[in-house]
């Protein structure tokens, strides 16, 4: 289970600048339709697919990858530069 | 470097570990839920507890910043 506490510990042991969000209830997950059900003997579990998603300013998806294309986040990386590159110009 | 500054422009990269056990009487073998997102789409808004213990909106970042999402399965397992 990743916490918050837990969270914490592995942004300092990797040292990220960015916040490491916990979705304890997983009602995002839910929501974005990203969860995952696995019955192992006869006990349900839920956890999370790899996904990656990039999200505009107005709030508009742009760019969603899920399962083993988003392990490499060089798609949505490149998203990112285009947008930002998009804004700038205007 | 250009691309460097444009990346650090996008502030959050939210890892979304999660925590395992729900409690729940199914005899499907493997349930994968649907992804019903799509490019173009509004994003939900997201309420998410951040390692500071801070809560973090989607809506927060409306209007100012671009949001990279990427969701990481069990990042921290401490094994």
């Amino acid at each position: 289970m990743d916490s918050p506490a837990a969270n914490a510990a592995f942004a300092k042991q990797i040292d990220v600048k960015f916040p490491l969000l916990s979705d304890m209830n997983k009602k995002m997950l839910k929501d974005y339709g990203i969860l995952k059900g696995y019955d192992v003997q006869s006990e349900s579990y839920q956890w999370a697919r790899r996904a990656n998603i990039v999200i505009d300013k107005d709030g508009i998806v742009q760019h969603i990858e899920e399962d083993e294309s988003a392990v490499n986040p060089n798609n949505a990386l490149s998203v990112c530069v285009d947008l930002h590159k998009k804004q700038t110009a205007k | 470097m250009q691309t460097r500054r444009a990346i650090a422009s996008f502030l959050l990269l939210a890892a979304l570990p999660v925590s395992l056990v729900i409690p729940a009487r199914s005899q499907n073998a493997e349930q994968v839920a649907k992804t019903t997102l799509k490019v173009g789409d509004h994003a939900p808004d997201f309420t998410l507890l951040s390692d500071q213990w801070k809560t973090v909106k989607l809506s927060d970042f409306h209007g100012k910043k671009n949001v990279f999402l990427a969701v990481y399965v069990l990042a921290f397992t401490g094994g």
